[in-house]
């Protein structure tokens, strides 16, 4: 906010990390925070449910309720890390899915068709860019700004948000491919997830890009005076985080043959609440790609697990809220004690 | 800390290019009282830009309808506002309570539950209101008494509520009809609607306690800077905790009005919340010093509220209005932070 100098010292003692490992024990313990949490919550499931340990369960897991919100979730957490939010994945979502699939209707070659979505997708990303770094405005209003319009530019666009249904017999094998088919006996979605999340890995943790938008994400005053180019890395981030999720929308409208408009929205709150659990829960302590991975894993085994033991759809959420809350409060409330 | 990392390093670097203390910042009002006039005056534009466009605009009863309308979303964003005075404006680590339109979304499912159940409105208004204010509770516990990020607790108590509603009305439409709730859906004998008297009620009540009175001074004081209200001596934990009830028992006030506009309850409140923060958050630059106040998030309610309406009128289609509601937000925004900018 000010130099630090001028703050008082009460604040200026919570900026001080050494005070932290007083407790080495306990903050060893919570390195691995979100793998106890896992490994407690999949035990749990374990004893109450004899199919939940079945590899069938595990791969509809994967296949179901874990690829698509962990793209997503990869795409927030480069924003999160760099110290933002991005609102608009579900925006880049929405119309990476309506242009890939209005090119697959024309009949446009896959590859192209895939080009035309992650175009589409790219826009969002591009115009958030320009927002936040042209235009001063902070990551969640410029990317809520963006959440809104690319509302009206789908309704226009897909005249008052009809979905667009393909016709099995315009759908190439390629699209099929992408959706349902699977390579060495693992489902090819799951091969875009990793694609995907070693990219973000490498790029994050690994380049000098990541460094620099690490640094960012923790001081962005600091970065800013070392002379970093904050804006240059803050527009790529978003740009990424466009395509990230695009993809996603691909990924999506090949598997349902469609585009339904703002199915994006679904995805939104949980990749938020997934990579903060990652950010919170884990080792590095800045938003990462293996902490949100997790994060997402650690919700599709909940939402899986509540079905499984006889919750209906419906006492699952509340089962599902119930759970990241108590995630929450174990993981802040030790935080808060190590501290304190 | 900051989320908005280039506003922030601008102003560093102007306060250190102009030789001040950083601490200090330079005050040049003119810009703020420019922009703030610059959205009054765009808020008349639309007015007269309506009125003179269609002759149904500038009638007694369309406003009143209009300021209706409003009046579920502008009571949610209250709250919403209340929580972002109490909280501080850094949306991730500040105050936000997502969990408002799934608490009216509970709420209203309670009510109507309880209607159909054959209790009174008596019941299911007091029962309504204490479901809104224990969703406040458990947001204030987690965020004040554990530590929990705001944005984090609330979108969990946001899937616990929405889960809930789905629980008690398993996924469908509830409808109810007592003679309290027609009612309050309906007018008075002027025409104005009875939910334009609950926007203007809970208005008045909220700009009187946040704008009036030593309470809402130091409310303000715990969101502006903490360490300095902590140091003056106000206990910030019970203020912070005192924010988020007023934000739960709007959302229970919401939802009994929601209940009446729509006979009973209906899935899909949650569609409510992106627009309740873009209103709340639009309604900083009404206020003189770009601060969220109950009195700027109601000109930006009724701003969207005449905005829809005005389209409707003209009859332009109905898919540009969120367009333009994005628009809005963005240029506000972006004018508050030029205005910013300048101040060196």
């Amino acid at each position: 906010m000010t130099v630090v100098a001028s703050n008082p010292p009460a604040a200026s003692r919570r900026e001080q990390r050494p005070a932290r490992q007083d407790s080495p024990r306990l903050r060893r313990l919570l390195q691995y925070g979100l793998m106890i949490a896992l490994i407690g919550v999949s035990a749990f499931f374990a004893l109450m449910s004899p199919t939940f340990l079945t590899p069938a369960n595990f791969g509809s897991i994967l296949v179901n309720s874990f690829a698509l919100p962990a793209i997503i979730a990869i795409a927030m957490t480069l924003a999160v890390g760099s110290g933002g939010i991005d609102l608009s994945v579900a925006t880049a979502i929405d119309l990476a899915s309506l242009a890939y699939v209005s090119a697959v209707a024309a009949g446009w070659a896959f590859p192209v068709a895939v080009l035309a979505g992650l175009a589409a997708a790219a826009l969002t990303g591009i115009f958030n860019g320009l927002l936040i770094t042209g235009l001063n405005i902070t990551p969640f209003l410029a990317t809520l700004g963006t959440l809104f319009i690319g509302r009206s530019v789908q309704q226009v666009l897909a005249n008052g948000g009809n979905p667009v249904y393909l016709s099995p017999s315009k759908l190439s094998t390629a699209v099929k491919f992408l959706a349902h088919g699977s390579f060495l006996g693992i489902p090819l979605p799951l091969y875009v997830v990793g694609l995907i999340a070693l990219a973000a890995f490498i790029l994050l943790e690994l380049t000098i890009f990541g460094r620099s938008v690490r640094a960012i994400g923790a001081r962005p005053q600091v970065a800013y005076f070392s002379g970093l180019k904050v804006r240059r890395d803050i527009a790529w981030i978003y740009l990424l985080s466009a395509l990230v999720s695009g993809s996603a929308g691909i990924l999506l409208s090949s598997t349902v043959s469609a585009y339904i408009p703002y199915s994006g929205n679904a995805f939104l709150l949980n990749a938020i609440g997934a990579a903060f659990i990652g950010t919170t829960l884990g080792a590095r302590g800045h938003a990462n790609i293996p902490g949100t991975i997790l994060g997402v894993l650690l919700l599709a085994i909940i939402a899986n697990g509540l079905l499984l033991i006889g919750w209906n759809f419906y006492w699952q959420q509340v089962g599902t809220g119930v759970f990241i809350f108590l995630i929450l409060t174990f993981s802040f409330a030790s935080k808060r004690r190590q501290q304190g | 800390m900051s989320v908005s990392y280039s506003a922030a390093a601008v102003d560093q670097r102007s306060a250190f290019a102009s030789g001040e203390t950083p601490a200090r910042p330079a005050r040049r009002p003119v810009h703020r009282s420019l922009l703030r006039t610059g959205s009054l005056l765009a808020f008349i534009a639309v007015f007269v830009a309506f009125s003179l466009a269609s002759p149904l605009f500038l009638t007694f009863t369309n406003i009143a309808t209009v300021i209706g309308q409003s009046a579920i979303v502008g009571i949610l964003a209250f709250g919403l506002t209340s929580v972002i005075i109490g909280g501080g404006s850094d949306v991730v680590r500040g105050g936000i309570d997502l969990s408002l339109a799934s608490n009216l979304g509970l709420g209203s499912a309670v009510y109507a539950s309880l209607i159909q159940a054959g209790y009174g409105d008596a019941t299911a208004i007091v029962a309504t209101l204490a479901v809104g204010l224990s969703v406040g509770l458990v947001n204030a516990v987690s965020i004040v008494g554990i530590g929990i990020l705001p944005l984090l607790a609330t979108v969990a108590v946001m899937n616990i509520c929405s889960g809930l509603e789905l629980v008690l009305t398993q996924n469908t439409a509830i409808s109810v009809s007592t003679p309290w709730l027609d009612l309050l859906s309906g007018a008075d004998r002027f025409g104005i609607p009875y939910l334009a008297y609950a926007i203007g009620a809970v208005a008045a009540v909220l700009i009187v306690a946040l704008q009036y009175t030593a309470y809402g001074l130091r409310l303000y004081a715990v969101g502006e800077h903490r360490e300095a209200a902590r140091a003056a001596g106000l206990p910030v934990p019970a203020y912070v905790v005192s924010s988020y009830l007023i934000s739960g028992l709007c959302g229970g006030i919401a939802a009994i009005l929601y209940t009446a506009l729509l006979s009973g309850s209906t899935t899909g409140s949650s569609e409510m919340l992106l627009p309740v923060v873009a209103t709340a958050l639009l309604g900083n630059v009404f206020s003189g010093r770009l601060l969220p106040t109950i009195g700027g998030t109601l000109l930006s309610t009724l701003l969207i509220g005449f905005l829809a309406n005005g389209f409707q009128l003209l009859h332009v289609s109905s898919y540009w209005v969120s367009g333009i509601q994005g628009l809005l937000i963005l240029s506000v925004v972006a004018a508050t932070s030029l205005a910013r900018r300048r101040r060196s």
